[in-house]
């Protein structure tokens, strides 16, 4: 029997983030501080994955101190955040790692990962320290100590594309465009899987330069393949803005779907409502009542989003409350435990089958694809923009996917080269 | 004379700094000193390129040229990393040497265009091809340098203090290297061409082989450099080596000044070293940054490397005032725009 939604809750977003509706329980030990790390890019052209989960931190960490800090075993602590921009480089990202652990004292560190986890793991190793990454493709049997414990990047991308299935059944020419890098490669081999499992064809890949900035040849290269559906893959937030402007100004009318759609009220304004109607992606606003559903593991989400955007406003995305509903799974983790000590975190963490996911329980899972589970996967979100604002669809079924069209994704990452056994 | 009579003091001195300069420093400080110190050799070779009058775009590239061809070597060759590491550097300097054919027909703003374009098409080829560059993700778990010593056991250069020694060894070589060669027969000759090609040719230079030969040592020891930063980070991945890390070369080089060898070393040095302090203040950073470097521009024509002697002339300029009303000389000002001071 794995730790339930009650626990979680009991564990954590009631030490806390409600604020007014909770007692602080007050520790039989002294208050300590302690120190979370935050190692991710806050500058550049990544920084969209990085400073918005910065903000979504120290606001639930506000919340959190101000309801009198979280007891774990018998000492209440007040959370403090280590930041530290890796500015997506490994030597960067080694130094801040450095510097979180072994000089912040923090006791376990979340990563964006990609481009600059390689440059952390062999320290990482040596020192046993906890961390988390949102980008499961830096998972590997190499990597004992890093977890996946929100997003399993690209996998959920499948629940979009089985939606969008569903509800349009005529659809049947896909065309997907992507950056040419660790973020855009396996969430191109997840696309084409799931638009096979689908039934779809993929009639033009195109995958671009990271430094592209004109997307006109682009967009129309893949419009004259006449698609009823244009996949954005996971391109960075700027890439699908001006792809997005591109395809309206050369008047598509087809289906979007995106792994990501962050600022999209920007690109509804720059577009129309009109044509983003049915835009279909996989990050909600926190304000969407479905996610007051009692399966959802993140106290008062459309609190947190409102405090948010009073603190930050215009900066959510993605990872803005990718990052918060980590910490949250870490101190239910530490509860467990009874301790903060990072291999007794995990061991805790680890000790289930299955675990308390933001979006309801799920397993831990990864090995046919990075060698090692240590990524969470159960329901992920289906949002679609109505009338210019995003709302959630339905809650996908990634292991029900999974257990179904496995080895066609197998497959496709294999043939993009993305199986952890096949990394230089 | 007085400066001469200075110099090799201040050499031990700097010396003594850098030797016992780890020990006074955190952990992740002695990483970022491995990195500056490799950024230092990237700067100071791509200055040797700058003798000869040309700037290039490529040179990141060739640095990332040395790191895959290393990291290549000894992951799949099955290399010693300490062979490796040179002859990731020769790869760099082999790929400048192909490159110099059809790159040096051009000059200029051309040449710099051209350069530009032959380190995409090599920074793409690692991205394309994922046998055997990794493809976007790169080529990770590069292994370190090992070595035992009679006495002391193994050295464990995956640690950052005797990595940073061996880091150091490796640049101050390098730099005395690069300084000997632009004080020699050579490095004049590069010189000449820069600021007369046209009479250099009329006297026999063979302008073409001596850029082409600036263009390849320069290549080496950014590869060189590539090779250190890979076998102590254990990752090389083509974002590492995109254009935005060429345009801080630049940056370095130009506010550092190119016009003596320390102007590259004091730019990458002074900026970093800004770079980590203003850390803190996180996202406004660039912006701190930004300012700093057109206030640079602005005020220090030739440099942060010539801020001394603008000092030192704004003093002179100040005595010579307080010398006229008295009725002494004052001291003739240095001069800033010659290309030949060091």
């Amino acid at each position: 029997m794995g730790i339930t939604r009650r626990d979680l809750l009991t564990a954590t977003a009631g030490t806390a983030v409600l604020g007014s509706t909770v007692i602080p329980r007050i520790g039989l030990g002294a208050t300590k501080t302690l120190k979370i790390g935050f190692l991710a890019p806050l500058t550049g052209e990544v920084s969209a994955w990085g400073l918005p989960g910065l903000y979504g931190c120290e606001v639930l960490v506000k919340n959190i101190n101000a309801a009198g800090g979280v007891q774990i075993g018998e000492d209440t602590y007040t959370l403090e955040i280590a930041s530290f921009d890796d500015e997506y480089l490994p030597d960067k990202a080694l130094q801040g790692f450095k510097k979180i652990v072994s000089e912040e004292g923090a006791k376990f560190v979340m990563m964006l990962g990609g481009d600059p986890w390689p440059g952390v793991q062999r320290f990482a190793n040596q020192s046993k320290m906890l961390a988390t990454t949102l980008l499961p493709s830096d998972l590997s049997p190499d990597t004992p100590y890093l977890l996946a414990p929100c997003e399993v990047h690209p996998i959920y991308n499948v629940t979009g594309v089985e939606y969008l299935a569903r509800n349009f059944p005529d659809a049947k020419r896909a065309v997907i465009c992507a950056q040419n890098d660790s973020l855009g490669i396996p969430s191109v081999a997840t696309y084409e899987a799931a638009f096979e499992a689908a039934g779809i064809e993929v009639v033009d890949v195109n995958i671009f330069d990271p430094a592209t900035t004109d997307f006109a040849p682009l967009v129309t290269s893949l419009m004259a393949k006449k698609p009823d559906i244009f996949c954005y893959d996971t391109a960075y937030a700027d890439f699908v803005n001006l792809i997005a402007q591109q395809l309206h100004i050369q008047g598509y009318k087809g289906l979007q779907i995106s792994c990501t759609c962050d600022n999209y009220p920007q690109i509804v304004e720059k577009t129309s409502k009109e044509f983003m109607e049915g835009f279909i992606f996989q990050f909600p606003d926190f304000d969407d009542p479905k996610l007051n559903e009692p399966f959802i593991n993140f106290p008062e989400p459309n609190k947190f989003f409102a405090d948010y955007n009073a603190a930050h406003p215009g900066t959510w995305t993605a990872v803005s409350w990718e990052y918060p509903s980590i910490v949250l799974q870490w101190i239910a983790g530490a509860k467990l435990a009874g301790s903060v000590e990072p291999m007794q975190v995990l061991e805790a963490m680890k000790s289930k089958p299955s675990w308390p996911h933001i979006f309801g329980e799920a397993d831990w899972w990864g090995q046919d694809l990075w060698g090692i589970n240590n990524a969470l996967v159960g329901k992920w979100p289906v949002v679609v923009i109505r009338d210019g604002k995003a709302t959630i669809a339905e809650f996908g079924d990634i292991p029900a996917w999974w257990a179904k069209n496995k080895d066609v994704l197998i497959k496709r990452m294999r043939e993009r080269n993305q199986m952890w056994d096949q990394r230089a | 004379m007085k400066a001469a009579k200075l110099a090799i003091p201040s050499l031990v001195a700097l010396a003594v700094f850098m030797v016992a300069l780890p020990f006074g420093l955190k952990l992740h400080q002695q990483d970022f000193m491995i990195s500056l110190l490799v950024w230092v050799l990237v700067v100071s070779s791509y200055r040797l390129m700058a003798l000869t009058g040309e700037y290039s775009l490529v040179h990141v590239v060739l640095m990332g040229a040395g790191a895959y061809g290393s990291a290549l070597l000894a992951k799949l060759a099955g290399f010693s990393v300490w062979l490796a590491m040179p002859c990731g550097a020769l790869v760099a300097a082999g790929i400048a040497a192909l490159l110099s054919f059809p790159l040096f027909r051009m000059s200029g703003f051309y040449f710099l265009i051209g350069s530009f374009a032959a380190g995409e098409a090599i920074r793409l080829s690692w991205t394309y091809f994922t046998v055997p560059f990794g493809g976007p993700k790169g080529i990770k778990l590069i292994p370190s340098p090992e070595l035992t010593l009679p006495g002391l056991g193994p050295i464990p250069f995956f640690e950052p203090i005797p990595y940073y020694y061996l880091t150091l060894i490796i640049v101050g070589i390098s730099l005395f290297i690069l300084y000997r060669l632009e004080n020699s027969r050579i490095g004049l000759i590069m010189n000449a061409i820069h600021w007369r090609a046209p009479l250099a040719e009329s006297v026999g230079v063979d302008t073409w082989r001596y850029r082409a030969l600036a263009f390849v040592i320069a290549s080496f020891f950014a590869g060189l450099a590539g090779a250190l930063f890979c076998h102590y980070y254990g990752t090389a991945n083509p974002a590492q080596f995109d254009v935005a890390a060429m345009v801080y070369v630049l940056i370095w080089v130009i506010v550092g000044g190119v016009s003596r060898f320390a102007g590259p070393i004091v730019g990458v040095v002074v900026l970093s070293v800004l770079n980590e302090l203003f850390r803190e203040a996180e996202q406004w950073r660039p912006l701190i940054y930004g300012c700093i470097l057109i206030a640079a521009m602005f005020y220090l024509p030739d440099g942060l490397v010539g801020l001394p002697g603008r000092i030192r002339a704004w003093l002179d300029g100040r005595r010579g005032v307080a010398a006229a009303e008295t009725g002494e000389a004052a001291e003739e000002p240095a001069d800033l725009a010659s290309p030949r001071r060091r």
